[in-house]
């Protein structure tokens, strides 16, 4: 659970997790209301700037903004919890902040943290075996089709 | 946008295109041209009552006048589905049409601790995309996390690639239709990336629930999205042709919108001529035909600057507007509140994807002649634009042809044979050329045989038929039904007395002025000759024994 948090909120942070030349794109994935969080909570934070950001005062790590954390993974909390998680993520990311004062001007970004990389599959048809137990722990799964409420819109 | 279609029967270009059009425009109608159902709806209301003209024509002249003052920016994004035989994730079928939820497992539901491990195809599929237009592949290059909640999203992301895509900064040639015009156009390939798709979301007409096929859940597919280069509804559709041309060429896609395995969203807006900026962009879904793509474009283009005209330029808004075909209109989607945030972050169970220099050269070296060298291939080969565009068309149109002029065939004449008669057979039958009886071989016979005035060409359309439904050999048929036209003099002069001889009243007749039963002598002389006279030979010598005598 913490990793995934950790996760959702890697992600909702700006620049600092992405090497790609496309910046503005990623800033412009991220809705404002998180903008207006990274300056209200200032902190003394390792200013090392791996710098292919365009704006140079988010060079800090940005505290999270937990509330819409939790909205966008659909995740409820009470607002004593949501005190409770932001000191938490904090601490974890701050951890992780210390990955900041290695000094990489000289080093090439890497996409990936890299695996035994090329893992491909051959495009060979395998039935999977054990299909209807997938289907019969389906909650609401009636005639042939997953019942789900009617939604039109994407999020 | 309809009615410029009707510029194609204007009667300069009559003349150009000389007597043959008129039985070459009917056979386009029955092209085998996907993206031509344009060309065969007008030319039926063209045929229908002249009052359907006017609106028409009334329309495309509003149109005019807007793109005076106003320019329209044109982008598209298109989806193109991989023909794989396995999902891009793990090894379900990729069968389109099966039993919902069938085609299921672990890792394309989401269930937990699945892993997705990439299907090698889908790769080479991409690179082979790519190339085709004319992009510049990442030899690196890695997928994300598209995060959103859906039903018809079994993990509550899509795997794609978002900052680096495997293919980046291409280009497309293509030619405009005659009918709208003509000309070549260069398009902007922005990039190319591989994603998965989604499962299939059926709304119930009554009630408040929906239904989820995951079938389709993981399908490969590759996104092209193209530079905003198009102007017209016209060029947009054409590229959108193209797409599915280039698909089907490389034997990546099927290529079918009806089927969704080609599925294009529409970016526009519109700008003042001479203004630098961009105006709103509207993206426009639910487009399921070529034509809808071009009738939607005019509406919007209509739309907004009947806006921009009245002053309201503010209210055309960043949203995305669905296009209904039974009102012929675009309306808004529900409203959403505030961007989509997909928190993109690299797909923490997949690895780089590499491609090695030796890879993508033996792609680039195994890639089939792609529709844009085929067409300049053909135009050089002397053949009309109207020729170029139906036989590049189709691949398989295309591979025939090839075969057909690689046995020695002349050009224009086996061209004229396939875009006519073959075309009209194959429409009838509702067949593809792939299922004919008529080798490419057998053909170039045939037109050899006509050539060389073996045999008449009515006779040889009369033995068409039978060679396209059931084979066989052209000389073997030619010697089984005694068909060898009959070219000596001698013996038609023999036939033609004969005939003359026979009828003396209509020789009264033809004598004492009505001349045109040399018609009436010409065709009993056939009947007698079972069709084999050689026409030209026939007319000179009636002519002959019809004003010679007395």
């Amino acid at each position: 659970m913490a990793t995934r948090a950790l996760l959702a909120v890697v992600s909702a942070s700006p620049n600092r997790c992405f090497i790609s030349p496309s910046r503005i794109t990623i800033l412009q994935s991220l809705t404002s209301s998180s903008s207006v969080h990274f300056h209200r909570h200032s902190r003394k934070i390792h200013r090392i700037a791996r710098s292919y950001s365009s704006d140079s005062d988010s060079s800090a790590l940005q505290p999270p903004d937990v509330s819409r954390l939790a909205q966008t993974a659909r995740i409820s909390l009470t607002p004593a919890e949501i005190e409770e998680c932001e000191t938490k993520i904090r601490r974890v990311i701050d951890w992780f902040g210390q990955l900041q004062q290695v000094d990489v001007n000289s080093v090439e970004p890497a996409i990936r943290a890299e695996m035994d990389g090329r893992n491909l599959r051959e495009d060979a048809p395998e039935t999977f075996e054990n299909r209807d137990s997938i289907r019969a722990s389906i909650p609401s799964f009636e005639e042939a089709y997953l019942k789900v409420p009617k939604i039109l819109n994407k999020e | 946008m309809s009615t410029t279609l009707f510029r194609t029967f204007q009667p300069n270009q009559f003349s150009l295109l000389g007597t043959s059009l008129l039985r070459r425009r009917r056979s386009n109608n029955f092209s085998v041209r996907s993206c031509g159902s344009q060309t065969t709806t007008t030319h039926e209301a063209k045929q229908s009552s002249p009052t359907r003209v006017a609106p028409k024509n009334h329309k495309s002249n509003k149109l005019d006048e807007i793109l005076r003052d106003y320019e329209a920016v044109i982008g598209i994004e298109t989806h193109v589905q991989l023909s794989t035989l396995t999902k891009a994730f793990c090894s379900c079928s990729n069968n389109y049409g099966s039993y919902p939820n069938i085609s299921i497992c672990p890792v394309c539901m989401g269930l937990p601790g699945a892993l997705p491990v990439l299907n090698s195809k889908v790769v080479e599929f991409g690179v082979r995309l790519g190339l085709a237009l004319n992009c510049d592949l990442s030899l690196k290059s890695k997928f994300d996390r598209k995060q959103y909640f859906y039903p018809d999203l079994p993990k509550g992301y899509q795997i794609s690639q978002f900052d680096i895509p495997i293919a980046s900064g291409g280009y497309v040639d293509l030619d405009i239709p005659l009918e709208f015009g003509g000309g070549h156009r260069r398009f902007g390939i922005t990039r190319v990336h591989m994603e998965e798709d989604a499962g299939k979301l059926l709304h119930s007409d009554t009630g408040d629930y929906s239904q989820v096929d995951l079938n389709r859940a993981g399908v490969p597919l590759l996104e092209i999205v193209s530079e905003p280069d198009m102007r017209s509804g016209i060029e947009a559709a054409e590229y959108a042709c193209e797409m599915q041309r280039i698909a089907r060429y490389l034997g990546v896609s099927n290529g079918n919108m009806q089927e969704g395995s080609l599925r294009c969203d529409v970016n526009i807006s519109i700008r003042p001529i001479g203004q630098a900026e961009f105006g709103t962009k509207v993206e426009i879904k639910n487009l399921n035909a070529f034509s809808a793509i071009s009738r939607a474009i005019d509406f919007e283009i209509s739309r907004q600057a009947l806006l921009y005209n009245q002053g309201k330029a503010d209210e055309i808004v960043t949203e995305t507007r669905l296009w209904e075909e039974g009102a012929q209109k675009t309306v808004t989607m529900r409203k959403k509140e505030g961007l989509a945030d997909y928190r993109y972050f690299p797909e923490p169970d997949l690895p780089e994807v590499i491609l090695t220099k030796e890879y993508v050269d033996s792609i680039r070296a195994s890639l089939p002649e792609l529709p844009e060298a085929k067409r300049r291939r053909y135009e050089a080969m002397g053949l009309g634009m109207q020729d170029v565009l139906f036989l590049a068309n189709d691949v398989s149109v295309a591979e025939y042809f090839d075969a057909v002029i690689g046995k020695g065939a002349e050009v224009k004449l086996a061209a004229n044979w396939i875009m006519s008669d073959i075309a009209a057979y194959l429409k009838n039958e509702k067949l593809s050329i792939n299922d004919i009886k008529l080798t490419p071989h057998e053909l170039a016979e045939l037109i050899a045989a006509i050539k060389d005035g073996t045999i008449s060409g009515k006779i040889g359309k009369e033995i068409l038929f039978e060679l396209l439904a059931k084979g066989g050999t052209v000389k073997g048929m030619i010697k089984a039904k005694d068909l060898v036209q009959i070219t000596d003099p001698v013996e038609i002069e023999k036939m033609v007395i004969q005939v003359v001889s026979e009828n003396p009243k209509q020789l009264e007749q033809y004598r004492s002025g009505k001349t045109k039963l040399q018609g009436y002598f010409a065709g009993q002389v056939m009947k007698m000759s079972k069709g084999k006279a050689n026409p030209g030979l026939l007319n000179k010598i009636l002519l002959e024994k019809l004003n010679a005598k007395d």
